[in-house]
């Protein structure tokens, strides 16, 4: 049970690949998630009361019940209701409706964190509904939403790893079959958790970035 | 789906809420220490709490269990899965606690703390009857968030055979070929739990609250 | 220690990076007197007053308070030597200071603020403590709301309920950092009276302040700062009087409408 580091390069391959469906899922389930989050965020804030109270319910259903159920609920569940997927399509749909109602509460936040005076300064100024959105309340709320929006997509990330769970290819399974296949499960599950490290620390360190670009958006000091 | 499936169901979730009041619990402990050396002016201390919540912050829970699980028996500790699983959730959460903690330290108005300087009071003085207080109540919020995203992520000591409630979910999926029922179900019983909590956060909260608001 | 004056301000240096707030500031405050410091906004003034309450280090000169170094002594060569803290804490008991944003503690009542370091600092028991505390709100006209959060209370409430927490501890100085420069103007009078009465009492104080109303009548001396050094000294009569330092002259012209400072 020595940790022969070989090993590694024997498999690196297969772990590359198995780390490029993780990536993949991941980018595209918060791709997803973002865009259908500000749909969600956009008809409950605008659109008419019934809609915010029938999108209401799905929401909070899926932000207090782990994901792990959600994703068994789709995978194991759907068949009876005539919803067959292999499971990588089940764990994307599954990552996109996870992360669209997380994302949209974070969308809502900034609706309501923007201040009134700035919307009325640009009615004021003769902007309509589309123009006030797209020049005043998405650049400001690109700067206010940022670190939340770089911390849930880490989250979305760490989330891929339950998709193993139902077996779909990416990187905690293939580690883990390489661990369980040469009986060195602390060595795979070590390297395992140093990879998503890296990612996780490179991500952050983006958006750290990000936000120092974008810093001059900060609010001035009322 | 039956009465007697659905009570297994709910004999589970006690183990679900004992497990994560318990991991909660050790966290917060952990988490106090963690926060404290990241504050400290040591830097081999500051250095090795940042680590500490870079890492567990930084990986998987489902990772950190596994790696726990099997690196337990290999340092000689033979215990069972449940405490592996405490042993993870613990030190996860004390990672995201130390940082809700260390923010709500630092969210306190420095002019408070210029104040009690002023007054005379002592720098331990300042902290038990200025800092900590405030800071406790600014961190509330965050706190039971936290105790909330735990209880949902308890479901993954599944995977190291701890029957928890979405383990029997999974095992009586599995016996009865009824995954739709009982996974729905496993659902709504989280959903109520943290239904539950949060309601009992918000009457915390109210009640931290000094003054009207 | 009579005939030694309150506060001493020699040299006075004070930089933060590569800015110099203050350079070189000499000052004296004798017992009982009220010095108000003047300045356009960025003239130190602040900064001078967190010195002498030592929430800021000075990076050259000294400060006595009665005569006694505050944080550090001078050397045999005129070096700065640190004093230990407790000697310095001892030194700094005299003095009390009120804030720009009252920066009262949230979590505890009026009376619990007022009553906080005579329990935690004095050792007294806490029923003698909130008696004595009561006593200093009803000076301040608040003992009705002893009971109350800061939260519940107006701006003047509250910064009255700060001015009641310094005096609590017996100071002989008190300082002042903008009191009224957060409220609402229709509060204001309700501190400045509040100040005028400690004045008449015979507190000796440094206020820095943008009232130029209560300097020019509660001030037993002006002081005015620009660009970190002391620029005008004197009795309000003579630094307002014509004829007025250029500097003040256009100092009273941006604080006051152009009107109203032909009317000092």
């Amino acid at each position: 049970m020595t940790f022969d580091p070989d090993l590694i390069i024997q498999y690196l391959p297969d772990i590359v690949r198995a780390l490029g469906v993780t990536i993949l899922l991941w980018i595209a389930g918060s791709a997803l998630g973002i865009v259908v989050g500000f749909i969600i965020a956009v008809a409950r804030r605008y659109g008419p009361r019934w809609l915010d109270l029938a999108l209401f319910a799905p929401v909070e259903l899926i932000r207090g019940t782990p994901f792990l159920v959600q994703i068994f609920l789709l995978y194991y569940g759907g068949p009876f209701i005539g919803l067959s997927l292999d499971s990588v399509t089940a764990g994307l749909l599954g990552l996109t409706i996870y992360g669209a109602a997380y994302y949209s509460e974070l969308w809502r936040s900034g609706f309501v964190a923007i201040p009134k005076g700035h919307v009325e300064a640009a009615q004021c100024v003769g902007f309509n509904r589309t123009q006030t959105l797209r020049r005043i309340i998405l650049p400001e709320m690109t700067m206010l939403l940022l670190p939340s929006m770089v911390n849930m997509t880490i989250l979305m990330l760490k989330e891929t790893a339950i998709l193993s769970i139902i077996s779909v290819p990416e990187l905690t399974l293939a580690v883990s079959a390489l661990g369980t296949k040469h009986y060195a499960f602390v060595e795979g599950f070590a390297v395992l958790a140093l990879i998503y490290w890296g990612l996780v620390e490179a991500c952050s360190a983006m958006g750290r970035f990000a936000e120092s670009r974008l810093s001059k958006y900060r609010f001035a000091a009322s | 789906m039956s009465w007697k499936l659905f009570w297994l169901l709910v004999e589970a979730a006690r183990l679900t809420v004992l497990l994560s009041i318990i991991s909660i619990s050790i966290g917060f402990v952990l988490s106090s220490i963690v926060c404290a050396a990241v504050m400290s002016t040591n830097r081999a201390a500051r250095i090795g709490g940042k680590l500490f919540v870079s890492f567990f912050r930084g990986t998987p829970l489902l990772v950190q269990l596994l790696l726990i699980y099997y690196l337990l028996p290999q340092i000689g500790l033979n215990v069972p899965s449940e405490v592996a699983a405490i042993v993870g959730m613990s030190l996860c959460t004390a990672a995201y606690q130390a940082e809700i903690l260390r923010g709500g330290f630092s969210s306190v108005p420095k002019g408070l703390i210029e104040a009690a300087n002023m007054c005379g009071l002592s720098k331990f003085a300042t902290f038990r009857r200025i800092r900590l207080p405030i800071a406790v109540q600014l961190t509330i919020p965050a706190l039971i968030s936290e105790a909330i995203m735990m209880l949902k992520s308890s479901s993954l000591v599944s995977v190291v055979g701890v029957v928890e409630l979405s383990r029997m979910a999974q095992d009586l999926a599995a016996s009865t070929y009824r995954p739709l029922e009982l996974f729905a179900a496993a659902g709504l019983i989280y959903l109520i739990i943290n239904l539950v909590v949060a309601a009992l956060g918000l009457k915390l909260e109210k009640q931290m609250q000094w003054g009207r608001t | 220690m009579t005939g030694l004056p309150a506060i001493k301000v020699e040299k006075l240096v004070k930089r933060f990076g590569k800015t110099t707030v203050l350079n070189g500031i000499d000052l004296v405050v004798e017992r009982g007197e009220v010095t108000c410091l003047l300045g356009p906004s960025g003239s130190g003034k602040s900064t001078l007053l967190r010195c002498v309450a030592l929430l800021e280090e000075a990076n050259e000169g000294f400060i006595e308070i009665n005569g006694m170094p505050l944080g550090f002594a001078s050397g045999p060569n005129g070096e700065r030597v640190r004093l230990p803290a407790a000697e310095t804490q001892k030194v700094r008991a005299h003095i009390g200071m009120v804030f720009q944003q009252f920066n009262l503690w949230p979590h505890m009542t009026a009376l619990g603020n007022v009553a906080e370091a005579l329990v935690t600092v004095r050792g007294m028991p806490r029923k003698d403590a909130e008696e004595r505390a009561m006593a200093q709100l009803s000076k301040v006209g608040l003992s009705d709301r002893a009971g109350h959060y800061p939260s519940e209370l107006s701006g003047g409430q509250q910064q009255r309920v700060a001015i009641a927490r310094a005096l609590a501890l017996d100071p002989d100085i008190m300082l002042f950092d903008e009191p009224t420069s957060s409220l609402d103007p229709e509060l204001t009078g309700e501190v400045l009276n509040v100040m005028r009465d400690l004045a008449e009492s015979g507190m000796t104080m440094l206020v820095v302040t943008h009232e130029i109303g209560f300097a020019a009548s509660v001030g037993s001396k002006i002081v005015f700062l620009d660009q970190g050094k002391l620029i005008v000294e004197g009795k309000p009569e003579e630094v307002f009087g014509k004829p007025r330092h250029e500097r003040i002259d256009q100092f009273l012209d941006t604080y006051l409408d152009r009107g109203a400072a032909t009317l000092l």
